[in-house]
């Protein structure tokens, strides 16, 4: 279960509304690379993991992925707050605004809503693995993208904080690979599916007792 | 910076050293260093999450006080102030 700690993980205080930076935020809200994608990605790979550690990572990755998918939230929500209709028109903010106001909406920078299609649940560690591990390097890119548009320091820091998240988080999916391989014959590393062919860890147990 | 932020940004410097570490032992669960460092953190984290909610209102909201409820009251995190 969830308990909700009411604090975000890293501050978001922005003073200066910039709508036209909002429309590109939004894209780590609902977008492909997304944290709302992060957080369904991890937190439903973790049921078909087969490891201790793994399903330890998955959970508290994604986790805090919705620490992040709040925090991005804020950004949006503060970056839009108390527009005028001459400013969201003049910043190009009016197609966004037509169909949400100044409500946050899951949708990526380009406006297509937010789809399970942007992630995928294998039920094979070593596939979702990979997975996250590219995941975590798409969202990276995505921030370093999203900061070239950037120039106030009050959007940048928690920006740069997420982004230093990705590259944390990327190694821990390296570690847990690592331990899934480690427990593995090297010679059926791909001939079977550690979550469902229950027989590649046989060896291990054979070896335990 | 007023002095809740102040207090708020404590709170989520040593919360997020424990996260940190915490991560690190989902994939090193035999870390005993690290795993001391989680208590040394949560030693200093407690007293500024207890002065946090006295002063501001509960951040969990088992942790209300048990005569009002003060759980609605804003600022919400998302709102920057």
């Amino acid at each position: 279960m969830f308990v909700y700690e009411k604090r975000l993980q890293y501050p978001v205080k922005i003073k200066q509304t910039n709508p036209k930076l909002a429309q590109i935020i939004i894209s780590q809200y609902g977008g492909p690379d997304g944290e709302l994608g992060a957080s369904l990605r991890y937190l439903s790979q973790r049921f078909s993991m087969p490891v201790p550690e793994l399903k330890a990572t998955l959970n508290d990755i994604g986790t805090e992925e919705l620490g992040h998918l709040e925090m991005i939230g804020a950004i949006v929500y503060q970056l839009t707050k108390n527009l005028t209709e001459e400013q969201i028109k003049a910043h190009g903010f009016d197609s966004y605004f037509v169909d949400h106001t100044t409500g946050v909406y899951p949708a990526s920078a380009a406006g297509v809503p937010f789809t399970a299609a942007y992630i995928q649940v294998k039920g094979d560690p070593i596939t979702d693995l990979h997975e996250d591990m590219a995941a975590e390097q798409k969202a990276r890119t995505t921030y370093d993208n999203i900061l070239r548009y950037c120039d106030d320091p009050d959007v940048i820091d928690p920006i740069r904080f997420l982004r230093e998240r990705e590259i944390v988080h990327y190694q821990r999916f390296g570690e847990s690979l690592r331990i899934l391989t480690d427990k593995l014959d090297s010679k059926n590393f791909y001939a079977f599916n550690p979550s469902f062919d229950k027989k590649c860890f046989e060896k291990e147990k054979n070896n335990r007792k | 910076m007023t002095s809740r932020e102040m207090l708020l940004r404590k709170i989520s410097t040593y919360a997020f050293a424990i996260h940190e570490y915490r991560l690190f032992l989902d994939t090193h669960p035999k870390d005993e260093a690290m795993i001391a460092k989680i208590a040394e953190c949560e030693e200093k984290l407690k007293p500024l999450k207890k002065e946090y909610e006295e002063k501001y209102g509960p951040l969990k909201m088992s942790n209300e006080n048990p005569r009002k409820w003060t759980w609605v009251n804003d600022p919400w995190p998302w709102e920057g102030e």
